[in-house]
Protein backbone atom coordinates (compact mmCIF):
# COMPACT_ATOMS: atom_id res chain seq x y z
CA UNK A 1 0.00 0.00 0.00
CA UNK A 2 1.42 3.15 -1.18
CA UNK A 3 0.88 6.58 -3.04
CA UNK A 4 3.42 8.39 -5.27
CA UNK A 5 3.27 12.63 -5.86
CA UNK A 6 -0.11 12.97 -3.82
CA UNK A 7 0.16 15.11 -1.00
CA UNK A 8 -2.89 14.84 1.52
CA UNK A 9 -2.10 18.62 3.29
CA UNK A 10 -2.81 19.84 0.52
CA UNK A 11 -5.70 18.05 -1.53
CA UNK A 12 -8.53 19.49 -2.67
CA UNK A 13 -11.78 17.75 -2.45
CA UNK A 14 -12.08 17.03 -5.99
CA UNK A 15 -8.71 15.22 -5.95
CA UNK A 16 -9.59 13.29 -3.05
CA UNK A 17 -12.87 11.98 -4.77
CA UNK A 18 -10.76 11.69 -7.70
CA UNK A 19 -8.27 9.59 -5.44
CA UNK A 20 -11.37 7.62 -3.32
CA UNK A 21 -13.00 7.03 -6.71
CA UNK A 22 -9.42 5.04 -7.97
CA UNK A 23 -8.89 3.19 -4.78
CA UNK A 24 -12.08 1.66 -5.41
CA UNK A 25 -11.51 1.23 -9.58
CA UNK A 26 -8.43 -0.51 -8.23
CA UNK A 27 -9.53 -2.87 -6.10
CA UNK A 28 -12.85 -4.10 -8.25
CA UNK A 29 -9.94 -4.78 -11.01
CA UNK A 30 -8.10 -6.71 -8.60
CA UNK A 31 -11.08 -8.74 -7.48
CA UNK A 32 -11.52 -9.25 -11.20
CA UNK A 33 -8.68 -10.51 -12.20
CA UNK A 34 -8.85 -13.32 -8.49
CA UNK A 35 -12.51 -14.22 -9.77
CA UNK A 36 -10.51 -14.97 -13.71
CA UNK A 37 -7.72 -16.82 -11.44
CA UNK A 38 -10.41 -18.60 -9.60
CA UNK A 39 -12.13 -19.59 -12.78
CA UNK A 40 -8.93 -20.85 -14.29
CA UNK A 41 -8.93 -22.92 -11.07
CA UNK A 42 -12.57 -24.52 -11.33
CA UNK A 43 -12.78 -22.99 -7.61
CA UNK A 44 -16.64 -21.67 -8.20
CA UNK A 45 -17.21 -20.66 -4.90
CA UNK A 46 -14.11 -18.20 -4.22
CA UNK A 47 -15.18 -17.41 -7.62
CA UNK A 48 -18.54 -16.15 -6.94
CA UNK A 49 -17.37 -14.59 -3.55
CA UNK A 50 -14.68 -12.37 -5.50
CA UNK A 51 -17.09 -11.32 -7.69
CA UNK A 52 -19.62 -10.13 -5.75
CA UNK A 53 -16.60 -7.84 -4.63
CA UNK A 54 -16.24 -6.29 -8.21
CA UNK A 55 -19.84 -5.24 -7.60
CA UNK A 56 -19.57 -3.69 -4.57
CA UNK A 57 -16.42 -1.93 -5.31
CA UNK A 58 -18.15 -0.55 -8.34
CA UNK A 59 -21.21 0.13 -6.42
CA UNK A 60 -19.24 2.37 -4.10
CA UNK A 61 -17.00 3.68 -7.33
CA UNK A 62 -20.68 4.66 -8.81
CA UNK A 63 -21.68 6.66 -6.21
CA UNK A 64 -18.48 8.55 -5.53
CA UNK A 65 -18.68 9.53 -9.34
CA UNK A 66 -21.97 10.26 -8.96
CA UNK A 67 -21.08 12.40 -5.94
CA UNK A 68 -18.18 14.06 -8.23
CA UNK A 69 -20.00 14.69 -11.35
CA UNK A 70 -23.13 16.72 -9.11
CA UNK A 71 -20.15 19.27 -7.40
CA UNK A 72 -17.74 19.30 -9.88
CA UNK A 73 -18.86 18.56 -13.44
CA UNK A 74 -16.48 17.29 -15.74
CA UNK A 75 -13.11 18.96 -13.92
CA UNK A 76 -10.00 17.60 -15.77
CA UNK A 77 -9.06 14.74 -13.27
CA UNK A 78 -4.94 15.32 -11.41
CA UNK A 79 -4.80 12.03 -9.48
CA UNK A 80 -4.09 9.20 -11.80
CA UNK A 81 -3.69 5.49 -11.48
CA UNK A 82 0.05 5.48 -11.70
CA UNK A 83 0.03 7.17 -8.25
CA UNK A 84 -1.55 4.54 -5.75
CA UNK A 85 -0.58 1.05 -5.06
CA UNK A 86 -2.53 -1.32 -3.80
CA UNK A 87 -4.69 0.88 -1.32
CA UNK A 88 -7.76 -1.63 -0.74
CA UNK A 89 -6.71 -3.61 -3.58
CA UNK A 90 -6.26 -7.29 -1.98
CA UNK A 91 -2.39 -8.16 -2.48
CA UNK A 92 -1.87 -10.67 -5.17
CA UNK A 93 -0.12 -12.55 -2.38
CA UNK A 94 -3.38 -13.50 -1.23
CA UNK A 95 -5.09 -15.33 -3.61
CA UNK A 96 -4.35 -19.40 -4.17
CA UNK A 97 -5.91 -21.34 -6.80
CA UNK A 98 -7.97 -23.82 -3.99
CA UNK A 99 -8.64 -21.18 -1.30
CA UNK A 100 -11.44 -22.05 0.10
CA UNK A 101 -14.39 -19.16 0.72
CA UNK A 102 -13.49 -19.01 4.32
CA UNK A 103 -9.93 -17.84 2.70
CA UNK A 104 -11.45 -15.60 -0.03
CA UNK A 105 -13.49 -13.45 2.55
CA UNK A 106 -10.44 -13.53 4.91
CA UNK A 107 -8.63 -11.81 1.95
CA UNK A 108 -11.52 -9.93 1.70
CA UNK A 109 -11.50 -8.48 5.13
CA UNK A 110 -7.87 -8.08 5.06
CA UNK A 111 -7.93 -5.57 1.92
CA UNK A 112 -11.13 -3.58 4.21
CA UNK A 113 -8.97 -3.30 6.87
CA UNK A 114 -5.90 -1.87 4.84
CA UNK A 115 -8.00 0.62 3.08
CA UNK A 116 -9.09 1.92 6.76
CA UNK A 117 -5.45 1.82 7.95
CA UNK A 118 -4.95 4.06 4.58
CA UNK A 119 -8.01 6.90 5.98
CA UNK A 120 -7.37 6.36 9.11
CA UNK A 121 -3.84 7.42 8.79
CA UNK A 122 -4.71 10.25 6.31
CA UNK A 123 -6.41 12.12 8.70
CA UNK A 124 -3.53 13.78 11.27
CA UNK A 125 -2.34 15.39 7.98
CA UNK A 126 -5.35 16.53 6.01
CA UNK A 127 -6.17 20.84 6.74
CA UNK A 128 -9.14 21.00 4.89
CA UNK A 129 -12.33 20.23 6.59
CA UNK A 130 -14.23 18.75 3.72
CA UNK A 131 -11.37 16.26 2.66
CA UNK A 132 -11.18 15.58 6.51
CA UNK A 133 -15.31 14.57 6.42
CA UNK A 134 -14.84 12.59 3.06
CA UNK A 135 -11.91 10.67 4.58
CA UNK A 136 -13.54 9.86 7.65
CA UNK A 137 -16.84 9.24 5.99
CA UNK A 138 -14.41 6.33 3.60
CA UNK A 139 -12.51 5.02 6.72
CA UNK A 140 -15.85 3.96 8.43
CA UNK A 141 -17.33 2.76 5.35
CA UNK A 142 -14.30 0.59 5.21
CA UNK A 143 -14.86 -0.50 8.89
CA UNK A 144 -18.58 -1.08 7.99
CA UNK A 145 -17.46 -3.36 5.35
CA UNK A 146 -15.55 -5.42 7.73
CA UNK A 147 -18.45 -5.92 9.65
CA UNK A 148 -20.40 -7.41 6.61
CA UNK A 149 -17.19 -9.43 5.62
CA UNK A 150 -16.81 -10.61 9.60
CA UNK A 151 -21.06 -11.72 9.61
CA UNK A 152 -20.30 -13.58 6.39
CA UNK A 153 -17.35 -15.30 7.89
CA UNK A 154 -19.34 -16.32 10.37
CA UNK A 155 -22.43 -18.48 8.67
CA UNK A 156 -19.55 -20.47 7.08
CA UNK A 157 -18.69 -23.78 8.53
CA UNK A 158 -14.83 -23.67 9.56
CA UNK A 159 -12.27 -25.10 6.95
CA UNK A 160 -11.18 -28.62 6.87
CA UNK A 161 -7.93 -28.84 8.82
CA UNK A 162 -6.16 -29.77 5.38
CA UNK A 163 -6.10 -27.88 2.63
CA UNK A 164 -6.47 -28.74 -0.89
CA UNK A 165 -3.37 -27.22 -1.99
CA UNK A 166 -1.73 -30.06 0.16
CA UNK A 167 -3.12 -32.42 -2.56
CA UNK A 168 -2.87 -30.33 -5.70
CA UNK A 169 0.11 -30.58 -8.36
CA UNK A 170 2.68 -31.21 -5.76
CA UNK A 171 6.71 -31.54 -7.36
CA UNK A 172 6.48 -34.64 -9.42
CA UNK A 173 10.05 -36.08 -10.85
CA UNK A 174 9.96 -36.05 -14.37
CA UNK B 1 18.05 5.27 -22.87
CA UNK B 2 16.44 8.60 -24.95
CA UNK B 3 13.19 7.18 -23.41
CA UNK B 4 10.84 10.55 -22.76
CA UNK B 5 7.69 10.93 -24.78
CA UNK B 6 5.04 13.37 -25.14
CA UNK B 7 1.79 11.81 -24.69
CA UNK B 8 0.76 11.17 -21.06
CA UNK B 9 0.57 7.45 -20.69
CA UNK B 10 -1.15 5.01 -17.85
CA UNK B 11 -0.01 1.84 -16.89
CA UNK B 12 -3.51 0.43 -18.56
CA UNK B 13 -2.35 1.55 -21.80
CA UNK B 14 0.48 -1.60 -21.78
CA UNK B 15 -1.66 -4.09 -20.68
CA UNK B 16 -2.46 -6.59 -22.98
CA UNK B 17 -6.35 -8.26 -23.02
CA UNK B 18 -4.35 -11.84 -22.08
CA UNK B 19 -5.05 -13.08 -18.96
CA UNK B 20 -2.24 -14.16 -17.17
CA UNK B 21 -1.92 -17.89 -16.49
CA UNK B 22 0.41 -18.02 -13.32
CA UNK B 23 -0.33 -19.91 -10.21
CA UNK B 24 -2.75 -17.18 -8.25
CA UNK B 25 -0.30 -15.87 -5.49
CA UNK B 26 2.66 -15.66 -8.04
CA UNK B 27 4.80 -12.81 -7.72
CA UNK B 28 5.03 -12.19 -10.98
CA UNK B 29 1.17 -10.69 -10.68
CA UNK B 30 3.22 -7.78 -9.25
CA UNK B 31 5.80 -7.87 -11.58
CA UNK B 32 4.13 -7.08 -14.60
CA UNK B 33 1.84 -4.32 -12.97
CA UNK B 34 5.34 -2.14 -11.91
CA UNK B 35 5.86 -2.57 -15.47
CA UNK B 36 2.73 -1.28 -16.66
CA UNK B 37 3.81 1.77 -13.96
CA UNK B 38 7.47 1.72 -15.39
CA UNK B 39 6.66 2.28 -18.81
CA UNK B 40 4.09 4.27 -18.40
CA UNK B 41 6.13 7.02 -16.39
CA UNK B 42 8.90 6.50 -19.17
CA UNK B 43 6.07 7.66 -21.65
CA UNK B 44 6.82 5.75 -24.84
CA UNK B 45 3.93 4.21 -26.66
CA UNK B 46 3.54 0.39 -26.56
CA UNK B 47 4.47 0.30 -30.46
CA UNK B 48 8.07 1.42 -29.69
CA UNK B 49 9.10 -0.80 -27.46
CA UNK B 50 10.20 -4.53 -27.98
CA UNK B 51 10.17 -7.06 -24.74
CA UNK B 52 11.82 -10.21 -25.80
CA UNK B 53 11.55 -13.44 -23.05
CA UNK B 54 13.06 -16.81 -22.72
CA UNK B 55 11.07 -19.93 -21.63
CA UNK B 56 9.58 -20.35 -18.32
CA UNK B 57 6.96 -18.76 -16.27
CA UNK B 58 7.98 -15.12 -15.90
CA UNK B 59 8.55 -15.44 -19.67
CA UNK B 60 5.18 -15.00 -20.62
CA UNK B 61 5.65 -11.65 -19.24
CA UNK B 62 5.73 -9.56 -22.84
CA UNK B 63 2.43 -11.73 -24.35
CA UNK B 64 0.92 -9.39 -21.09
CA UNK B 65 1.87 -6.51 -22.09
CA UNK B 66 0.88 -4.24 -25.61
CA UNK B 67 4.40 -4.05 -26.33
CA UNK B 68 6.19 -6.16 -29.36
CA UNK B 69 6.71 -9.25 -27.65
CA UNK B 70 8.76 -12.10 -28.90
CA UNK B 71 8.67 -15.22 -26.26
CA UNK B 72 11.83 -16.74 -27.66
CA UNK B 73 13.84 -20.31 -26.56
CA UNK B 74 15.38 -21.25 -23.78
CA UNK B 75 17.99 -19.03 -22.46
CA UNK B 76 18.55 -17.15 -25.49
CA UNK B 77 16.13 -13.17 -24.70
CA UNK B 78 19.52 -11.39 -24.25
CA UNK B 79 20.90 -12.28 -28.10
CA UNK B 80 17.47 -11.82 -29.80
CA UNK B 81 16.81 -8.60 -27.91
CA UNK B 82 20.26 -7.12 -28.94
CA UNK B 83 19.54 -8.03 -32.39
CA UNK B 84 16.47 -6.08 -32.16
CA UNK B 85 18.54 -3.31 -30.69
CA UNK B 86 20.88 -3.26 -33.14
CA UNK B 87 18.92 -3.55 -36.21
CA UNK B 88 16.40 -0.68 -34.93
CA UNK B 89 18.22 1.12 -31.88
CA UNK B 90 15.01 3.66 -31.63
CA UNK B 91 13.30 0.60 -29.98
CA UNK B 92 13.47 1.23 -26.38
CA UNK B 93 13.90 -2.42 -25.57
CA UNK B 94 12.95 -4.87 -22.45
CA UNK B 95 14.54 -8.94 -21.78
CA UNK B 96 12.60 -10.71 -19.01
CA UNK B 97 12.77 -14.20 -17.49
CA UNK B 98 13.38 -16.59 -14.46
CA UNK B 99 16.27 -17.36 -13.09
CA UNK B 100 16.92 -20.78 -14.75
CA UNK B 101 16.37 -19.23 -18.00
CA UNK B 102 18.93 -16.29 -17.29
CA UNK B 103 21.63 -17.88 -15.20
CA UNK B 104 21.59 -21.50 -16.26
CA UNK B 105 21.10 -21.88 -19.74
CA UNK B 106 21.50 -18.42 -20.83
CA UNK B 107 24.33 -17.46 -18.34
CA UNK B 108 26.69 -17.42 -20.89
CA UNK B 109 25.66 -14.32 -22.75
CA UNK B 110 25.35 -12.05 -19.56
CA UNK B 111 29.31 -11.00 -19.26
CA UNK B 112 29.12 -10.61 -23.44
CA UNK B 113 26.02 -8.06 -22.74
CA UNK B 114 27.52 -6.46 -19.99
CA UNK B 115 31.42 -5.32 -21.38
CA UNK B 116 29.68 -4.55 -24.74
CA UNK B 117 27.02 -2.83 -22.69
CA UNK B 118 23.68 -2.92 -25.08
CA UNK B 119 21.27 -0.60 -24.01
CA UNK B 120 18.63 -2.64 -22.98
CA UNK B 121 16.86 -3.40 -19.36
CA UNK B 122 16.76 -7.10 -18.30
CA UNK B 123 14.66 -7.75 -15.86
CA UNK B 124 14.90 -11.28 -14.25
CA UNK B 125 12.11 -12.90 -11.42
CA UNK B 126 14.24 -14.59 -9.24
CA UNK B 127 12.07 -17.68 -7.53
CA UNK B 128 14.98 -19.98 -6.60
CA UNK B 129 13.31 -22.87 -8.54
CA UNK B 130 12.02 -23.80 -12.20
CA UNK B 131 8.42 -23.86 -11.57
CA UNK B 132 6.63 -24.29 -14.82
CA UNK B 133 8.23 -27.67 -14.97
CA UNK B 134 7.29 -28.76 -11.55
CA UNK B 135 9.98 -27.81 -9.00
CA UNK B 136 13.48 -28.78 -10.41
CA UNK B 137 16.41 -26.89 -8.86
CA UNK B 138 17.52 -23.98 -10.06
CA UNK B 139 20.77 -22.29 -10.30
CA UNK B 140 20.21 -19.92 -6.78
CA UNK B 141 18.32 -22.71 -5.23
CA UNK B 142 19.95 -22.67 -2.01
CA UNK B 143 22.03 -25.28 -1.11
CA UNK B 144 19.96 -28.50 0.40
CA UNK B 145 16.87 -27.45 -1.07
CA UNK B 146 14.66 -30.64 -1.07
CA UNK B 147 13.12 -30.64 -4.92
CA UNK B 148 12.33 -33.51 -7.05
CA UNK B 149 15.65 -33.20 -8.41
CA UNK B 150 17.55 -33.42 -5.16
CA UNK B 151 15.31 -35.57 -2.99
CA UNK B 152 17.98 -35.56 -0.71
CA UNK B 153 18.97 -31.72 -0.53
CA UNK B 154 20.98 -30.00 -3.05
CA UNK B 155 24.68 -30.39 -3.01
CA UNK B 156 24.92 -27.16 -5.18
CA UNK B 157 26.02 -23.79 -3.93
CA UNK B 158 23.55 -21.33 -5.65
CA UNK B 159 24.81 -18.94 -7.94
CA UNK B 160 24.68 -14.98 -6.58
CA UNK B 161 23.57 -12.65 -9.93
CA UNK B 162 23.96 -9.12 -8.13
CA UNK B 163 27.48 -10.08 -7.37
CA UNK B 164 28.11 -11.97 -10.65
CA UNK B 165 26.49 -8.62 -12.73
CA UNK B 166 28.99 -6.62 -10.44
CA UNK B 167 31.55 -8.77 -10.71
CA UNK B 168 31.32 -8.38 -14.80
CA UNK B 169 31.39 -4.65 -14.48
CA UNK B 170 27.40 -3.69 -14.92
CA UNK B 171 26.35 0.03 -15.10
CA UNK B 172 23.30 -1.19 -12.99
CA UNK B 173 22.38 -2.98 -10.74
CA UNK B 174 19.49 -3.12 -9.10
CA UNK B 175 17.43 -5.90 -6.69
CA UNK B 176 13.37 -5.71 -6.06
CA UNK B 177 10.52 -7.62 -4.49
CA UNK B 178 6.45 -7.13 -5.01
CA UNK B 179 7.05 -6.81 -1.06
CA UNK B 180 7.25 -2.78 -1.86
CA UNK B 181 5.13 -2.26 -5.17
CA UNK B 182 6.40 1.39 -5.28
CA UNK B 183 10.02 0.78 -5.26
CA UNK B 184 9.77 -1.92 -7.74
CA UNK B 185 8.28 -0.05 -10.27
CA UNK B 186 10.85 3.24 -9.69
CA UNK B 187 13.92 0.33 -10.18
CA UNK B 188 12.59 -0.77 -13.23
CA UNK B 189 11.86 2.60 -14.71
CA UNK B 190 15.59 3.74 -13.32
CA UNK B 191 16.49 0.84 -15.23
CA UNK B 192 14.72 1.44 -18.11
CA UNK B 193 16.31 5.38 -18.10
CA UNK B 194 19.68 3.82 -17.68
CA UNK B 195 21.67 4.33 -20.83
CA UNK B 196 23.28 0.84 -20.87
CA UNK B 197 23.15 -2.56 -19.68
CA UNK B 198 20.64 -2.44 -16.45
CA UNK B 199 20.14 -5.80 -14.85
CA UNK B 200 17.40 -6.12 -12.62
CA UNK B 201 16.93 -9.21 -9.93
CA UNK B 202 13.16 -9.41 -8.67
CA UNK B 203 12.54 -11.83 -5.62
CA UNK B 204 9.03 -13.42 -7.30
CA UNK B 205 8.41 -15.98 -5.40
CA UNK B 206 6.63 -19.17 -6.47
CA UNK B 207 3.31 -20.22 -4.39
CA UNK B 208 3.50 -23.88 -5.96
CA UNK B 209 7.00 -24.77 -5.40
CA UNK B 210 8.41 -21.91 -3.27
CA UNK B 211 9.24 -22.73 0.30
CA UNK B 212 7.61 -21.35 3.27
CA UNK B 213 10.31 -19.13 3.72
CA UNK B 214 10.06 -17.26 0.58
CA UNK B 215 7.29 -16.31 0.41
CA UNK B 216 6.05 -12.67 0.35
CA UNK B 217 5.28 -12.59 3.91
CA UNK B 218 9.02 -14.18 4.62
CA UNK B 219 10.74 -11.94 2.43
CA UNK B 220 9.07 -8.86 4.08
CA UNK B 221 10.91 -9.57 7.02
CA UNK B 222 14.36 -9.87 5.89
CA UNK B 223 13.57 -6.85 3.76
CA UNK B 224 15.97 -3.81 3.69
CA UNK B 225 16.17 -0.74 1.34
CA UNK B 226 19.37 0.02 0.55
CA UNK B 227 18.42 3.52 0.93
CA UNK B 228 17.60 3.17 4.79
CA UNK B 229 21.53 1.66 4.93
CA UNK B 230 22.67 4.60 3.74
CA UNK B 231 24.20 2.85 0.45
CA UNK B 232 26.06 5.15 -2.05
CA UNK B 233 24.78 3.65 -5.71
CA UNK B 234 28.11 4.82 -6.83
CA UNK B 235 30.08 3.19 -4.93
CA UNK B 236 30.97 0.04 -6.75
CA UNK B 237 32.90 -1.97 -4.06
CA UNK B 238 30.08 -1.10 -1.56
CA UNK B 239 27.77 -2.75 -3.49
CA UNK B 240 29.59 -5.80 -4.06
CA UNK B 241 29.96 -5.60 -0.08
CA UNK B 242 26.17 -5.54 0.35
CA UNK B 243 25.56 -8.12 -2.32
CA UNK B 244 27.46 -11.15 -0.94
CA UNK B 245 24.07 -11.41 1.58
CA UNK B 246 22.04 -12.35 -1.76
CA UNK B 247 20.25 -15.52 0.17
CA UNK B 248 20.44 -14.43 3.78
CA UNK B 249 19.32 -10.63 3.66
CA UNK B 250 17.29 -8.82 1.13
CA UNK B 251 18.19 -5.90 -0.19
CA UNK B 252 15.74 -3.96 -1.93
CA UNK B 253 17.25 -1.00 -4.39
CA UNK B 254 20.06 0.36 -6.50
CA UNK B 255 23.27 -1.28 -5.69
CA UNK B 256 25.12 0.81 -8.58
CA UNK B 257 24.62 2.75 -11.02
CA UNK B 258 27.48 3.91 -12.99
CA UNK B 259 27.86 7.98 -12.58
CA UNK B 260 29.82 8.19 -15.58
CA UNK B 261 28.34 5.52 -18.35
CA UNK B 262 29.99 4.68 -21.08
CA UNK B 263 29.15 4.62 -24.33
CA UNK B 264 26.54 1.47 -25.74
CA UNK B 265 27.20 -1.08 -27.89
CA UNK B 266 24.94 0.93 -30.34
CA UNK B 267 26.71 4.36 -29.93
CA UNK B 268 29.91 2.89 -31.23
CA UNK B 269 28.09 0.63 -33.86
CA UNK B 270 26.69 4.42 -35.26
CA UNK B 271 29.71 5.62 -34.89
CA UNK B 272 31.81 3.72 -36.80
CA UNK B 273 28.97 3.57 -39.62
CA UNK B 274 29.41 6.89 -40.21
CA UNK B 275 33.38 6.74 -40.42
CA UNK B 276 32.99 4.57 -42.80
CA UNK B 277 30.08 5.65 -44.93
CA UNK B 278 32.00 7.72 -47.09
CA UNK B 279 34.23 4.99 -48.49
CA UNK B 280 30.96 2.17 -48.52
CA UNK B 281 30.27 0.96 -51.45
CA UNK B 282 26.06 1.83 -52.49
CA UNK B 283 23.70 -0.61 -51.25
CA UNK B 284 22.98 -1.04 -55.17
CA UNK B 285 26.33 -2.04 -55.67
CA UNK B 286 26.75 -4.48 -53.19
CA UNK B 287 26.45 -7.86 -55.35
CA UNK B 288 29.24 -6.82 -57.02
CA UNK B 289 31.84 -7.75 -54.45
CA UNK B 290 30.45 -11.65 -55.19
CA UNK B 291 30.67 -11.43 -58.74
CA UNK B 292 33.68 -11.76 -60.61
CA UNK B 293 34.53 -9.69 -63.60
Amino acid sequence: MAMQGIDLARQTLLDALDLAILVEEEAQERYEEFAEQMDQYRNAEAGRFFRYMVENEAKHGEELSSRRAERFGNAPRKVTRAMIFDIEAPDYDAARGFMTPRQAMEAALASELKARNFFEAALPSIQDAEVRALFQELRDEEIQHQTMVQAELAKLPADEPFSAEDFADGPAPQ
Amino acid sequence: MSATGTTEFQPKDYKSDLKPIWCPGCGDFSVVQAIYRALAAIGRPPHEIAFVSGIGCSSRIPGYTTAYGFNSVHGRSLPIAQGIKLANPDLLVLAAGGDGDGFSIGGGHLPHMVRRNMDIAYIVMDNQIYGLTKGQLSPTSQKGRLTCTSRHGSLEAPVNPLLYMLAYGAGFVAQACPTDLAGMAAIIEAAIRYPGFAFVNIQSPCVTYGEEGQQLKALKAVSESLESLGHNPADRLAAMDLAQDYGSKLHLGVFYRNPEPPPTYGDLVKERQELLAKDAIPKERILDLFIKK
